[in-house]
């Protein structure tokens, strides 16, 4: 008899999920913990196990439908008799990925679309197809393609790599789906909901310059964006208010102190929690920073490490911007972006000199943070930045 | 090597007569060039004399010997019966036909054809070997296209009667009571199907846990269930250890097994002549598997060109056929490059199987989000007629629509190859599928179909 099997809870309140691919279809016969669907979840996806072995009766849903937490996901004949099947909590994520297929092809690493006259066509020519942009239905490279391509061209040394996926995507209508689908939503939802206010600064990142220098002398890693982040923890912990968000029409206050960080990867923008990142000093936040990056861009994150941010970093500086105008995750209450430190002219002692500045700014939700907050939250934040020993001998 | 052995200059070499090396020579002598092709058996290779082609013209005789079985309800009662001696006869003629036809081709062309077997001794020398007689032979290029050889398993030595390859079953002058196939592959289950309607009980000794293991699991399956409708046994995950006295000894999960046998074919698959042909002493790369390293344009060494089965990728004659002309211009200077999305492959069996491009296990694998469209010949008016509704359409596509895989599975869908391949070679769309107007009714609709759901708009599937 079948065997229901709904959409578990699979990462930390979790409320729904959308189904990528069916690995399975109608009629299939499935062994216990054999892969039936990928699903995502935030901006991580997911392989969910058969709890049972069996036929597979029915499917909840499309691709690119979203379920909520319960609804029936597949429906299996286990071939068992009598009392109804209890849906049994099955073993949550066997797999997790923030893989590129959730986002779908790229140009890159992609066999070039033509037809085999075409083909032949460009080799008479010398014309590189995988360097052509294909103006045909479904991205084809037609011969008239060719006509505005250049024989073999010679490699443009470029800022971006030859390799990179940023930016590329084949003419016409694309389902918004998979992680850029979440993004948009997230995005969209936050742009709509909070009256966004930002303030913009620079300081003096000599000391904090310096202080990385001196440290690394000790042997010991430390990063502006992990001082950052131990500034912000400790700003959010003196201003609780800014460690909240407003759900429906409560004012919801955050018990813990759990920082995003927005990573850029290939598969879009994913921002990884550093959980309770206020027990966390410069040393270790450095540590786990670097981590979590790096499981980011590898894709091995997995639902739970994006959920529970109660305020975000985002370290824009690092493709090389100076001023942004960073948007609000839901659920949170701020934002503090960080531009590159470059040398740039300041006054010192009543002369201009040139000194490496740190551009920030900080975002925050007017409907909580009113302007003398949003001051006194950012003045906290920059003293601990301009001094960062101060963090050290703790506050 | 001979002291003072003189060799003959040629301009442009093949070795080989086979579907890759006559095309090879036919086009390199269009494109100008003085060709001479070295041949040990007869022109056509493999796939004319005893592969491909009388394969398919058995096929054809077994199909006929089980129409009336077919037709039983269809208010016709018949009675077939057969003979083997003149199915040969018959066989042998197809063959002939085409045999002649290429030598005609070869002649017409200028194309100067050597009996005997090449061997390489030099990167631009071969000697050839024809009875008793030793001649060398100096090239400016080489095109090698000596195929494969059937694989021999241990224990199962080739006697050439009781225990043969498929090229000396497929002219069997008695039809085998007990027939065993070693190898479930597509070789394997074409025999199988002919056989079994030709009257013989037949059985599949495969070492994989399903028929066609170089297929999709839903293909293989419909096979399977093909075969067993035709009465032929199925020993999955088993092996043929050795020959006993009225049978074959077989091993698998649950112990050793002795199936009564009185033909035994070893159909297990090939293995690529690059040996015999000593190609490395040209200077080629040959890897683990007996394979010749070439690039995009066929060549082994800056004068010597693989092609065919010497060469990665499934043995086909078709594939063959494609890179012959690949070397050939290559060879003549002009810009070629093997680089095919896909490589049908069909398989006649009953139902037959057609498969190009990706499925959606290999998109997926690749990186592709990929959607399926698939249309069940159930629903097809043209099955329905053929009384053969086993079966289904499948068009796979990737996120931008281009039709990336068509797969099938059913009656006379081999002949779909063509247009499956061309919508797949040149990065049709589905709306181009779906927007052809296929004639009605026939079994080529039902990949219109597919991709009409693929699309979400097919009239005849909820």
């Amino acid at each position: 008899m079948p065997h229901v099997f709904r959409l578990p809870d699979i990462g930390e309140g979790l409320e729904e999920a959308e189904i990528v691919e069916w690995l399975v279809r109608p009629g299939d016969t499935v062994v216990r913990d054999q892969a039936l669907v990928e699903v995502l979840t935030d901006k991580a996806s997911s392989e969910l196990p058969s709890p049972v072995a069996g036929v597979v009766l029915t499917l909840g849903g499309a691709e690119g439908d979203r379920l909520q937490v319960g609804d029936v996901l597949i429906e299996i004949d286990d071939g068992s008799v009598g009392e109804p099947a209890i849906p049994e909590a099955p073993t949550p994520v066997v797999a997790a990925t923030t893989s590129e297929t959730a986002t779908g092809r790229t140009t890159s690493g992609n066999r070039p679309k033509a037809s085999p006259a075409t083909r032949k066509l460009a080799r008479e020519r010398g014309i590189d197809l995988a360097a052509t942009i294909g103006t045909g239905p479904g991205g084809r490279i037609t011969a008239a393609d060719l006509d505005t391509s250049a024989p073999t061209p010679a490699p443009i040394p470029a800022s971006v790599p030859d390799d990179s996926t940023l930016g590329q995507m084949e003419p016409g209508r694309h389902a918004l789906r998979g992680v850029r689908g979440v993004v948009a939503r997230n995005m969209a939802q936050s742009w709509s909901e909070i009256p966004h206010i930002h303030t913009f600064d620079e300081l003096d990142a000599s000391l904090l310059l310096d202080f990385r220098t001196r440290m690394q002398g000790m042997g010991r890693e430390v990063t502006p964006l992990a001082v950052a982040i131990v500034a912000a923890t400790g700003a959010l912990r003196r201003f609780p208010l800014v460690n909240a968000c407003i759900d429906g029409n409560e004012i919801l206050v955050h018990e813990r102190v759990s920082l995003g960080v927005a990573v850029a990867t290939e598969g879009g923008l994913v921002v990884p929690v550093l959980e309770d990142a206020d027990q966390l000093d410069v040393f270790a936040a450095t540590t786990a920073v670097a981590e979590l990056a790096e499981r980011a861009r590898a894709g091995d994150l997995t639902a739970a490490d994006l959920r529970g941010a109660t305020f975000t970093v985002t370290n824009y500086g690092s493709l090389g911007g100076r001023w942004a105008t960073p948007i609000i995750p839901p659920g949170q209450a701020a934002i503090l972006g960080l531009g590159r430190i470059a040398d740039r002219p300041t006054v010192v002692d009543g002369a201009v000199a040139a000194r490496p500045m740190l551009p920030f700014v900080f975002g925050a939700d007017h409907r909580l943070v009113d302007g003398d907050l949003l001051e006194a939250f950012k003045r906290s934040i920059v003293d601990d930045l301009t001094e960062p020993l101060r963090l050290l001998v703790g506050s | 090597m001979v002291v003072g052995e003189v060799a003959s200059p040629v301009d442009l070499l093949v070795i080989g007569g086979g579907p890759g090396g006559y095309v090879a020579a036919l086009h390199a002598a269009r494109l100008g060039r003085q060709v001479t092709l070295v041949e040990s058996e007869a022109l056509g290779g493999t796939c004319l004399n005893v592969g491909c082609i009388p394969s398919k013209a058995l096929i054809e005789v077994a199909d006929a010997v089980a129409a009336p079985g077919r037709v039983a309800g269809w208010g016709v009662s018949a009675t077939t019966e057969v003979d083997m001696a003149g199915v040969r006869e018959h066989l042998m003629t197809v063959v002939a036909d085409l045999t002649s036809g290429v030598a005609g081709l070869l002649d017409r062309a200028g194309v100067q054809v050597v009996p005997g077997t090449a061997r390489f001794s030099r990167p631009n020398r071969i000697a050839v070997e024809h009875d008793d007689d030793l001649k060398h032979l100096e090239f400016r290029h080489a095109i090698v296209a000596t195929g494969s050889r059937p694989i021999e398993l241990p224990g199962l030595p080739l006697d050439g009667r009781r225990v043969v390859g498929s090229a000396e079953l497929l002219f069997a002058t008695e039809l085998p009571d007990d027939l065993v196939l070693v190898g479930g592959g597509y070789v394997g289950v074409e025999l199988a199907c002919a056989f079994a309607k030709l009257g013989s009980r037949v059985t599949i000794v495969e070492l994989e846990d399903r028929v066609l293991p170089g297929f999709g699991k839903r293909i293989g399956r419909a096979v399977e269930r093909g075969l067993r409708n035709l009465g032929v046994g199925l020993c999955l995950t088993h092996r043929a250890v050795g020959v006993t006295d009225d049978g074959i000894s077989i091993t698998g999960p649950d112990g050793d097994l002795v199936l009564p046998a009185d033909r035994i074919a070893v159909v297990a698959g090939r293995r690529p002549n690059s040996d015999t042909v000593e190609v490395t002493s040209a200077g080629a790369t040959v890897d683990e598997r007996g394979l010749v390293v070439v690039d995009a344009q066929r060549r082994a060494t800056d004068r010597v060109f693989a092609i065919g089965d010497l060469t990665d990728g499934p043995a086909l004659a078709h594939k063959a056929t494609a890179e012959a002309e690949v070397a050939a211009e290559t060879a003549c200077g002009q810009p070629a490059g093997f680089d095919p999305t896909g490589v049908p492959m069909i398989v006649f069996g009953d139902p037959q199987v057609l498969s190009v491009g990706l499925d959606r296990d290999e998109a997926a694998a690749a990186g592709l989000v990929a959607t399926t469209g698939r249309f069940p010949f159930a629903a097809s008016g043209r099955a329905r007629t053929l009384g053969a509704t086993e079966g289904f359409v499948e068009v796979v596509a990737d996120e931008a629509g281009t039709v990336i895989g068509v797969h099938a599975v059913g009656a006379h869908v081999a002949e779909l190859a063509g247009e499956a391949a061309l919508a797949v070679e040149t990065a049709a769309t589905v709306e181009d599928l779906a927007g052809t107007i296929h004639a009605h009714p026939t079994m080529g609709e039902s990949i219109m179909e597919a991709a009409l759901g693929l699309a979400g708009r097919s009239p005849h599937r909820a």
